[in-house]
């Protein structure tokens, strides 16, 4: 009995020996909008951030850790994100930041990373003056905003050439600056600009402001907004027979798979700047939209490749660091050169901006109920549709 | 007229109507509001919430079983004042009967309801933006008019125009049932002086169901006929309580008629500040409106006489 007993005792301490050696861990902080008005972002971010970690670990994960993203509900404040992040580097004491959704978030977690000297990557904030403090320890994978509009914009030059713009934008950080460098190539280029208008998202009735563009007759109507508001400005733009060259989204809203079924016959040939699409030649882009689709049931967008992307990052400065130090990580993040499924990362320099990846941006077009890219043209899955037929005359 | 003038003439008048069209629904989610304010003496600060159940509900009706939001009203009333009696029954009663520190314990008991709610939206229906895709979403009904030689050409969003028409309808219903029924003079009587009307043998307790439950079934069925122009996500409730809290204190606390004025006035103030100010402080209006009218109208834009 009391062998058995002492025999029991003995496997288990062997088999409970190594187990709990193998399972070392590194952990990196990661707030994110889990609750509230982002909370979709938040959750197809996640959903990346662990499909990545999963990848990396089945792999043999960082230098025999377990890569462990800690991710912390900020529900969308900024005052929350802030405390999370004082929370991660005084308590949790993590030597690596990365992730939050908005451009308010990002901007305020930040200055928190740069006051504690801790490395923070900026996934999806997309505010230009994010990069444009000189901050040594923040780092930015996705391009910044003023330069979403780059694909649109050599779509104007080659093919549009419009003579007057309407533009629309949600009243954020992200509205203000993508729409900001939108005029400022207006007003270099001579288009003229009829409205210039800021709106509070979440409105429900857009009619009164569109019944303006619409007396305004502008060749393009451009529009940057969040969440739903791009399909309810496309269905009421509709309702009012609103009839320009061409709808252009900057982004985000437009870019979403809600967006098609939302505004639904109202999206067709909408377009938008994206900075990706499952159509780029970038390797693995393909294979992570397809893998994610059938995990979750349901369509990643660009936020969830950059998200995917963030990760592949994190394990790759990891890995590089010579110590798991704030300083160590930050010499090897500042020393990124690799290629994601999101695209080419390498953090440089130049104009105002500091530790700025940069890249192309594409243009995309709703045909028939799907996204296409439209622009460039050795990027194109399909041939633009310019001038877009008038509402009446569809079908 | 010069072809402009008819343009500007249009425009104005269109925004007129956007502004009257969405006042009718902003009047039916304040006059839940001012309901509850009238009898209870609290601001129901679940409003929103309540008001996202509904649109949850129309939503499972309508891709489910394929009911028509205008029908799911059959539904979405019963179930929210259903809900809005048992949260007054189970939940809000026995926190009032409680001497507390706080002596508006119940107000903050509301907010824990609210965010309980959409927390719960969020676990069953995950964070996703979802709609009600009905085929008539966009339809619209023109209108041309001829004024002094030139056409001009207004329209009408055909479910903006039914939620406006219905939200008139329950308005002048509630006012029927409050003046010419037992359990509505009940409730008057329970307004003007709770423990006078508790003397004179009514419930007050059970007039208090009844209540919460009519302001949440009139919130709800303003979720409702909101499903087919709007989008519902579980945070949705929160920018609609702040409305409903507009739209009670300008129409007067606990005003009935006032409510109904302060939901015009809101739509209104938005649309038009929206075109000739500026969109980006649409919001702001509200604010400003209701800043204004605690200053100078204290008592709000109809006085302060209750239900």
């Amino acid at each position: 009995m009391r062998k058995t007993f002492v025999a029991a005792v003995a496997a288990l301490a062997m088999t409970a020996g190594p187990a709990g050696a193998q399972e070392k861990v590194v952990k990196i902080g990661v707030p994110l909008p889990l609750t509230g008005a982002e909370a979709k972002f938040g959750e197809m971010e996640k959903q990346a951030y662990e499909m990545a970690a999963e990848e990396i670990n089945a792999k043999g994960g960082v230098k025999g850790h377990k890569l462990s993203f800690d991710i912390q509900d900020s529900g969308g404040k900024a005052e929350t994100a802030t405390a999370i992040v004082e929370k991660f580097v005084s308590i949790n004491k993590y030597p690596f930041v990365v992730g939050e959704y908005s451009s308010q978030c990002s901007y305020s977690v930040a200055a928190v990373a740069e006051k504690y000297k801790v490395p923070y990557l900026v996934v999806t904030g997309a505010a230009d003056k994010i990069t444009q403090q000189g901050w040594k320890y923040v780092f930015r994978l996705n391009p910044p905003s003023s330069l979403y509009n780059m694909g649109v914009f050599s779509f104007f030059e080659t093919v549009a050439k419009p003579k007057s713009i309407a533009i629309l934008y949600e009243n954020t950080d992200f509205g203000n600056s993508t729409s900001k460098a939108m005029k400022e190539y207006c007003k270099a280029k001579g288009i003229n600009i009829v409205l210039d208008e800021g709106y509070q998202a979440g409105a429900v009735d857009f009619k009164p402001i569109l019944q303006k563009v619409k007396s305004l007759r502008p060749d393009i109507v451009y529009m940057v907004s969040y969440l739903m508001d791009a399909s309810l400005l496309m269905r009421q733009s509709k309702e009012l027979d609103i009839n320009p060259q061409a709808f252009i989204g900057g982004g985000a809203g437009h870019t979403l798979p809600e967006f098609l079924q939302n505004a639904a016959e109202a999206s067709e040939y909408c377009m938008s700047a994206t900075l990706w699409t499952p159509q780029v030649k970038y390797p693995g882009a393909k294979e992570f939209f397809d893998k994610f689709k059938a995990k979750f049931g349901k369509e990643p967008d660009y936020h969830g490749v950059e998200a995917y992307a963030a990760a592949y990052v994190t394990a790759d400065t990891l890995k590089r660091a010579k110590e798991w130090t704030a300083e160590a990580i930050r010499t090897a993040l500042a020393a990124t050169n690799m290629m994601t499924a999101f695209g080419p990362i390498k953090f440089i320099a130049w104009d105002q901006f500091t530790n700025q990846n940069r890249m192309e941006t594409l243009v995309l077009q709703v045909q028939k109920k799907k996204y296409e890219t439209i622009w460039p043209k050795d990027a194109a899955s399909a041939k633009y549709v310019y001038p877009v037929p008038r509402w009446r005359d569809r079908k | 007229m010069t072809p402009q003038l008819a343009g500007q003439i249009e425009l104005f008048l269109q925004v007129v109507i956007a502004g009257i069209l969405l006042g009718g629904l902003y009047s039916l989610i304040g006059l839940g509001m001012s309901l509850i304010m009238g009898v209870m003496r609290i601001i129901n600060l679940a409003h929103g919430e309540l008001m996202m159940v509904a649109m949850y509900i129309t939503y499972l009706a309508f891709s489910l079983v394929h009911v028509d939001p205008y029908v799911s009203l059959f539904i979405v009333l019963p179930a929210l004042f259903l809900i809005g009696a048992g949260l007054q029954k189970y939940l809000i009663t026995p926190v009032m009967d409680v001497e507390s520190v706080l002596p508006q314990n119940q107000v903050l008991l509301t907010v824990g309801i609210g965010i309980v709610l959409s927390n719960l939206a969020q676990l069953i229906f995950s964070a996703d933006y979802m709609s009600v895709p009905v085929s008539y979403a966009s339809k619209t009904i023109y209108w041309d008019v001829n004024v002094g030689g030139q056409t001009i050409s207004l329209s009408f969003n055909f479910p903006f125009l039914v939620a406006f028409a219905i939200a008139i309808g329950l308005g002048a219903a509630l006012f029927l049932f409050l003046g010419k029924t037992d359990i509505g003079r009940m409730i008057r009587a329970t307004a003007q002086d709770k423990r006078a009307a508790a003397i004179m043998g009514i419930n007050t307790k059970r007039i208090t169901y009844i209540t919460f439950g009519l302001g949440a079934a009139l919130v709800g069925a303003a979720g409702t006929l909101l499903a087919p122009v709007y989008y519902i996500y579980p945070a949705i409730g929160g920018p609609f309580t702040s409305k409903a809290f507009i739209i009670t204190v300008l129409g007067g606390m606990g005003n009935i008629a006032g409510a109904v004025l302060g939901g015009l006035v809101l739509g209104l103030g938005e649309s038009l500040g929206s075109v000739y100010i500026s969109l980006g402080y649409k919001d702001a209006f509200g604010f400003v409106i209701f800043v204004l009218v605690l200053i100078f109208l204290p008592k709000g834009l109809l006085g302060k006489s209750s239900v």
